[in-house]
Protein backbone atom coordinates (compact mmCIF):
# COMPACT_ATOMS: atom_id res chain seq x y z
CA UNK A 1 0.00 0.00 0.00
CA UNK A 2 1.55 3.28 -1.01
CA UNK A 3 -0.02 6.56 -0.06
CA UNK A 4 1.05 9.97 -1.26
CA UNK A 5 2.57 11.88 1.63
CA UNK A 6 0.59 14.94 2.65
CA UNK A 7 3.85 16.79 3.11
CA UNK A 8 7.28 16.05 1.73
CA UNK A 9 10.18 18.36 2.45
CA UNK A 10 13.44 17.65 0.65
CA UNK A 11 16.70 19.34 1.55
CA UNK A 12 15.02 22.65 2.29
CA UNK A 13 17.23 25.69 2.77
CA UNK A 14 15.77 29.05 3.74
CA UNK A 15 17.15 32.40 4.78
CA UNK A 16 15.86 35.48 6.55
CA UNK A 17 17.62 38.82 6.51
CA UNK A 18 20.49 37.26 4.61
CA UNK A 19 21.07 34.64 7.29
CA UNK A 20 20.55 30.95 6.56
CA UNK A 21 18.09 29.50 9.07
CA UNK A 22 16.99 26.22 7.52
CA UNK A 23 19.98 24.22 6.40
CA UNK A 24 18.65 21.16 4.70
CA UNK A 25 15.39 19.97 6.22
CA UNK A 26 14.08 16.56 5.22
CA UNK A 27 10.67 15.49 6.45
CA UNK A 28 7.90 13.23 5.18
CA UNK A 29 4.44 13.25 6.73
CA UNK A 30 1.81 10.71 5.69
CA UNK A 31 -1.96 11.06 6.15
CA UNK A 32 -3.05 10.14 9.66
CA UNK A 33 0.26 11.03 11.26
CA UNK A 34 1.15 13.49 13.98
CA UNK A 35 4.74 14.72 13.94
CA UNK A 36 6.36 16.82 16.63
CA UNK A 37 9.21 19.19 15.86
CA UNK A 38 11.17 20.11 18.95
CA UNK A 39 14.26 22.19 19.36
CA UNK A 40 16.04 24.92 21.27
CA UNK A 41 15.36 28.59 20.63
CA UNK A 42 16.82 29.74 17.35
CA UNK A 43 16.80 26.24 15.87
CA UNK A 44 14.46 27.27 13.06
CA UNK A 45 11.24 25.62 14.27
CA UNK A 46 9.00 28.63 13.70
CA UNK A 47 10.77 29.42 10.44
CA UNK A 48 9.90 25.96 9.18
CA UNK A 49 6.25 26.47 10.13
CA UNK A 50 6.12 29.84 8.40
CA UNK A 51 7.88 28.63 5.25
CA UNK A 52 5.22 25.91 4.93
CA UNK A 53 2.58 28.63 5.28
CA UNK A 54 4.30 30.79 2.69
CA UNK A 55 5.52 33.79 4.65
CA UNK A 56 7.68 35.75 2.23
CA UNK A 57 9.95 37.11 4.94
CA UNK A 58 11.79 33.85 4.44
CA UNK A 59 13.51 33.14 1.16
CA UNK A 60 13.77 29.53 0.10
CA UNK A 61 17.17 29.15 -1.50
CA UNK A 62 17.04 25.47 -2.40
CA UNK A 63 15.11 22.29 -1.83
CA UNK A 64 11.59 21.15 -2.44
CA UNK A 65 8.32 21.10 -0.57
CA UNK A 66 5.54 18.91 -1.94
CA UNK A 67 1.99 19.05 -0.64
CA UNK A 68 -0.03 16.02 -1.74
CA UNK A 69 2.54 15.51 -4.45
CA UNK A 70 2.34 19.06 -5.84
CA UNK A 71 4.95 21.80 -5.62
CA UNK A 72 3.93 23.94 -2.65
CA UNK A 73 6.54 26.67 -2.97
CA UNK A 74 4.97 28.14 -6.12
CA UNK A 75 1.64 28.65 -4.37
CA UNK A 76 0.56 31.89 -2.69
CA UNK A 77 -0.33 31.67 1.02
CA UNK A 78 -4.06 31.88 0.35
CA UNK A 79 -3.82 29.12 -2.26
CA UNK A 80 -2.09 26.90 0.28
CA UNK A 81 -4.80 27.65 2.83
CA UNK A 82 -7.58 26.99 0.33
CA UNK A 83 -6.01 23.60 -0.40
CA UNK A 84 -6.21 22.75 3.30
CA UNK A 85 -3.07 24.00 5.03
CA UNK A 86 -3.63 25.71 8.36
CA UNK A 87 -1.03 27.44 10.52
CA UNK A 88 -1.84 28.06 14.17
CA UNK A 89 0.27 31.17 14.71
CA UNK A 90 2.72 31.59 17.54
CA UNK A 91 1.71 35.24 17.87
CA UNK A 92 -1.79 35.70 16.42
CA UNK A 93 -2.47 39.29 15.38
CA UNK A 94 -5.45 41.44 16.24
CA UNK A 95 -7.70 42.79 13.51
CA UNK A 96 -9.66 45.75 14.93
CA UNK A 97 -13.19 46.23 13.69
CA UNK A 98 -13.44 42.79 12.06
CA UNK A 99 -15.47 40.33 14.10
CA UNK A 100 -14.29 36.77 14.71
CA UNK A 101 -17.52 35.53 13.16
CA UNK A 102 -17.17 37.61 10.00
CA UNK A 103 -13.49 36.71 9.61
CA UNK A 104 -14.07 33.00 10.00
CA UNK A 105 -17.00 32.98 7.60
CA UNK A 106 -14.86 34.77 4.99
CA UNK A 107 -12.14 32.15 5.49
CA UNK A 108 -14.53 29.22 5.23
CA UNK A 109 -16.18 30.66 2.13
CA UNK A 110 -12.80 31.20 0.46
CA UNK A 111 -12.03 27.51 0.96
CA UNK A 112 -15.49 26.46 -0.21
CA UNK A 113 -15.24 28.68 -3.29
CA UNK A 114 -12.07 26.93 -4.38
CA UNK A 115 -13.84 23.60 -4.05
CA UNK A 116 -16.68 24.92 -6.18
CA UNK A 117 -19.09 24.88 -3.26
CA UNK A 118 -21.59 27.68 -2.61
CA UNK A 119 -21.15 30.03 0.34
CA UNK A 120 -22.03 28.45 3.64
CA UNK A 121 -25.63 28.85 4.76
CA UNK A 122 -25.86 31.37 7.62
CA UNK A 123 -27.75 29.07 9.96
CA UNK A 124 -25.51 26.09 9.25
CA UNK A 125 -22.46 28.25 9.88
CA UNK A 126 -23.80 29.54 13.17
CA UNK A 127 -24.56 26.08 14.43
CA UNK A 128 -21.13 24.79 13.29
CA UNK A 129 -19.43 27.65 15.05
CA UNK A 130 -21.45 27.12 18.22
CA UNK A 131 -20.42 23.47 18.35
CA UNK A 132 -16.75 24.35 17.98
CA UNK A 133 -17.00 27.19 20.53
CA UNK A 134 -18.40 24.64 23.00
CA UNK A 135 -15.54 22.26 22.15
CA UNK A 136 -13.01 24.99 22.90
CA UNK A 137 -14.96 26.15 25.96
CA UNK A 138 -15.17 29.66 24.59
CA UNK A 139 -18.00 32.08 25.27
CA UNK A 140 -20.25 32.85 22.32
CA UNK A 141 -19.95 36.57 22.97
CA UNK A 142 -16.37 36.33 21.67
CA UNK A 143 -17.77 35.76 18.18
CA UNK A 144 -18.84 39.38 17.93
CA UNK A 145 -15.59 40.77 19.29
CA UNK A 146 -12.90 41.83 16.86
CA UNK A 147 -10.42 39.11 15.90
CA UNK A 148 -8.15 38.51 18.92
CA UNK A 149 -8.88 42.03 20.20
CA UNK A 150 -8.29 42.22 23.93
CA UNK A 151 -7.64 38.46 24.05
CA UNK A 152 -5.03 37.21 26.46
CA UNK A 153 -2.18 35.16 25.00
CA UNK A 154 -3.91 31.95 26.05
CA UNK A 155 -7.24 33.05 24.57
CA UNK A 156 -5.54 33.86 21.27
CA UNK A 157 -4.08 30.36 21.14
CA UNK A 158 -7.48 28.87 21.90
CA UNK A 159 -8.95 31.02 19.14
CA UNK A 160 -6.40 29.59 16.71
CA UNK A 161 -7.51 26.04 17.48
CA UNK A 162 -11.16 27.09 17.36
CA UNK A 163 -10.59 28.44 13.85
CA UNK A 164 -8.78 25.24 12.94
CA UNK A 165 -11.71 23.17 14.20
CA UNK A 166 -14.10 25.14 11.98
CA UNK A 167 -11.91 25.09 8.87
CA UNK A 168 -10.98 21.40 9.19
CA UNK A 169 -7.63 21.55 7.37
CA UNK A 170 -5.87 18.61 5.80
CA UNK A 171 -2.50 19.71 7.18
CA UNK A 172 -2.40 21.61 10.45
CA UNK A 173 0.88 23.16 11.57
CA UNK A 174 0.87 24.33 15.17
CA UNK A 175 3.58 26.87 15.90
CA UNK A 176 4.33 26.75 19.63
CA UNK A 177 0.64 26.63 20.40
CA UNK A 178 1.46 25.62 23.97
CA UNK A 179 3.56 28.66 24.86
CA UNK A 180 1.86 30.81 27.47
CA UNK A 181 -0.84 28.28 28.30
CA UNK A 182 -1.71 27.14 31.79
CA UNK A 183 -2.56 23.47 32.27
CA UNK A 184 -6.31 23.95 31.87
CA UNK A 185 -5.97 25.87 28.61
CA UNK A 186 -3.41 23.31 27.45
CA UNK A 187 -5.91 20.49 27.96
CA UNK A 188 -8.67 22.33 26.12
CA UNK A 189 -6.38 23.19 23.21
CA UNK A 190 -5.01 19.64 23.06
CA UNK A 191 -8.50 18.21 23.10
CA UNK A 192 -9.42 20.47 20.19
CA UNK A 193 -6.38 19.32 18.23
CA UNK A 194 -6.97 15.66 19.01
CA UNK A 195 -10.54 15.97 17.74
CA UNK A 196 -9.07 16.87 14.36
CA UNK A 197 -6.93 13.73 14.16
CA UNK A 198 -8.01 11.35 11.46
CA UNK A 199 -6.79 9.02 8.70
CA UNK A 200 -6.97 11.73 6.04
CA UNK A 201 -5.25 14.48 8.01
CA UNK A 202 -1.79 15.27 9.26
CA UNK A 203 -0.65 17.47 12.11
CA UNK A 204 2.79 18.96 12.67
CA UNK A 205 3.28 20.22 16.21
CA UNK A 206 6.15 22.65 16.74
CA UNK A 207 7.03 22.92 20.40
CA UNK A 208 9.87 23.70 22.73
CA UNK A 209 8.55 21.72 25.65
CA UNK A 210 7.65 18.09 26.04
CA UNK A 211 4.59 18.83 28.19
CA UNK A 212 2.23 19.41 25.26
CA UNK A 213 3.13 16.01 23.85
CA UNK A 214 1.65 14.27 26.88
CA UNK A 215 -1.70 15.56 25.61
CA UNK A 216 -1.14 15.54 21.85
CA UNK A 217 0.75 12.27 21.58
CA UNK A 218 2.90 12.26 18.44
CA UNK A 219 3.71 9.35 16.17
CA UNK A 220 7.13 10.80 15.41
CA UNK A 221 9.38 13.30 17.12
CA UNK A 222 12.08 15.24 15.27
CA UNK A 223 14.66 17.38 16.94
CA UNK A 224 15.71 20.53 15.11
CA UNK A 225 18.94 22.26 15.91
CA UNK A 226 20.75 24.93 13.90
CA UNK A 227 18.42 24.52 10.98
CA UNK A 228 18.62 20.74 10.59
CA UNK A 229 16.76 17.76 11.95
CA UNK A 230 19.50 16.04 13.93
CA UNK A 231 17.51 13.26 15.50
CA UNK A 232 14.20 11.51 14.89
CA UNK A 233 12.34 8.92 16.85
CA UNK A 234 9.06 7.92 18.40
CA UNK A 235 7.26 9.68 21.21
CA UNK A 236 9.78 8.44 23.78
CA UNK A 237 12.36 10.75 22.22
CA UNK A 238 10.44 13.70 23.65
CA UNK A 239 10.70 12.22 27.14
CA UNK A 240 14.44 11.58 26.69
CA UNK A 241 14.86 15.22 25.69
CA UNK A 242 12.99 16.42 28.70
CA UNK A 243 15.33 14.53 30.96
CA UNK A 244 18.56 15.42 29.23
CA UNK A 245 17.67 18.89 27.96
CA UNK A 246 18.84 20.37 24.67
CA UNK A 247 22.55 20.54 25.55
CA UNK A 248 23.35 17.16 24.03
CA UNK A 249 21.41 18.13 20.91
CA UNK A 250 23.40 21.32 20.40
CA UNK A 251 26.59 19.26 20.54
CA UNK A 252 25.15 16.91 17.97
CA UNK A 253 24.27 19.86 15.75
CA UNK A 254 27.80 21.22 15.98
CA UNK A 255 29.22 17.82 15.10
CA UNK A 256 27.23 17.57 11.85
CA UNK A 257 27.88 21.12 10.66
CA UNK B 1 -12.03 53.24 24.06
CA UNK B 2 -8.54 53.19 25.40
CA UNK B 3 -7.98 50.11 23.27
CA UNK B 4 -9.01 52.02 20.16
CA UNK B 5 -6.62 54.92 20.67
CA UNK B 6 -3.69 52.63 21.29
CA UNK B 7 -4.53 50.69 18.16
CA UNK B 8 -4.55 53.96 16.19
CA UNK B 9 -1.07 54.71 17.51
CA UNK B 10 0.09 51.31 16.35
CA UNK B 11 -1.30 51.80 12.87
CA UNK B 12 0.33 55.19 12.60
CA UNK B 13 3.72 54.01 13.76
CA UNK B 14 4.27 50.82 11.83
CA UNK B 15 3.28 49.20 8.59
CA UNK B 16 4.54 45.86 9.82
CA UNK B 17 1.34 45.35 11.77
CA UNK B 18 -0.58 45.74 8.52
CA UNK B 19 1.68 43.15 6.90
CA UNK B 20 1.18 40.69 9.72
CA UNK B 21 -2.57 41.17 9.53
CA UNK B 22 -2.62 40.65 5.79
CA UNK B 23 -0.56 37.47 6.07
CA UNK B 24 -2.87 36.21 8.82
CA UNK B 25 -5.85 36.69 6.51
CA UNK B 26 -4.06 35.07 3.57
CA UNK B 27 -3.16 32.08 5.69
CA UNK B 28 -6.88 31.67 6.29
CA UNK B 29 -7.55 31.57 2.55
CA UNK B 30 -8.46 35.23 2.06
CA UNK B 31 -6.83 36.99 -0.92
CA UNK B 32 -4.61 40.02 -0.36
CA UNK B 33 -7.19 42.28 -1.98
CA UNK B 34 -10.04 41.04 0.19
CA UNK B 35 -7.79 41.14 3.25
CA UNK B 36 -6.79 44.76 2.73
CA UNK B 37 -10.44 45.75 2.18
CA UNK B 38 -11.50 43.93 5.32
CA UNK B 39 -8.70 45.35 7.47
CA UNK B 40 -9.15 48.94 6.28
CA UNK B 41 -12.91 48.67 6.70
CA UNK B 42 -12.44 47.37 10.22
CA UNK B 43 -9.92 50.05 11.09
CA UNK B 44 -12.20 52.82 9.80
CA UNK B 45 -15.12 51.47 11.79
CA UNK B 46 -13.08 51.61 14.96
CA UNK B 47 -12.08 55.20 14.23
CA UNK B 48 -15.62 56.26 13.36
CA UNK B 49 -16.86 54.90 16.66
CA UNK B 50 -14.93 57.69 18.32
CA UNK B 51 -16.55 60.41 16.23
CA UNK B 52 -19.72 62.27 17.14
CA UNK B 53 -22.67 60.51 15.52
CA UNK B 54 -23.34 63.01 12.71
CA UNK B 55 -19.71 62.93 11.53
CA UNK B 56 -19.57 59.17 11.78
CA UNK B 57 -22.60 58.77 9.53
CA UNK B 58 -21.18 61.15 6.90
CA UNK B 59 -17.74 59.60 7.06
CA UNK B 60 -19.21 56.15 6.57
CA UNK B 61 -21.12 57.32 3.51
CA UNK B 62 -18.13 59.10 2.02
CA UNK B 63 -15.77 56.17 2.39
CA UNK B 64 -18.34 53.54 1.54
CA UNK B 65 -17.52 51.66 4.71
CA UNK B 66 -19.62 48.55 4.82
CA UNK B 67 -21.71 47.75 7.86
CA UNK B 68 -21.04 44.03 7.45
CA UNK B 69 -18.90 42.36 10.04
CA UNK B 70 -19.69 45.18 12.41
CA UNK B 71 -18.18 44.90 15.86
CA UNK B 72 -20.05 45.63 19.06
Amino acid sequence: MSKTPILEIKDLHATAGGKEILRGINLTVYPGEVHAIMGPNGSGKSTLAQVIAGRDLYGVTSGEVLYEGDDLLTLAPEERAQRGIFLAFQYPVEIPGVSNLYFLKAALNAIRKRKGEPEVDAMDFLSLVRRKMALMEMEESLLNRAVNAGFSGGEKKRNEIFQMAVLEPRLAVLDETDSGLDIDALKIVSNGVNTLRGPDRAIVVVTHYQRLLNHIVPDYVHVLAQGRIVKSGGKSLALELEESGYAGIEELAEAVR
Amino acid sequence: MKNTSSSVEHEASTSKIGEDQIFYCRQRGISTEDAVGMIVNGFCKEVFRELPMEFAVEAQKLLGVSLEGSVG
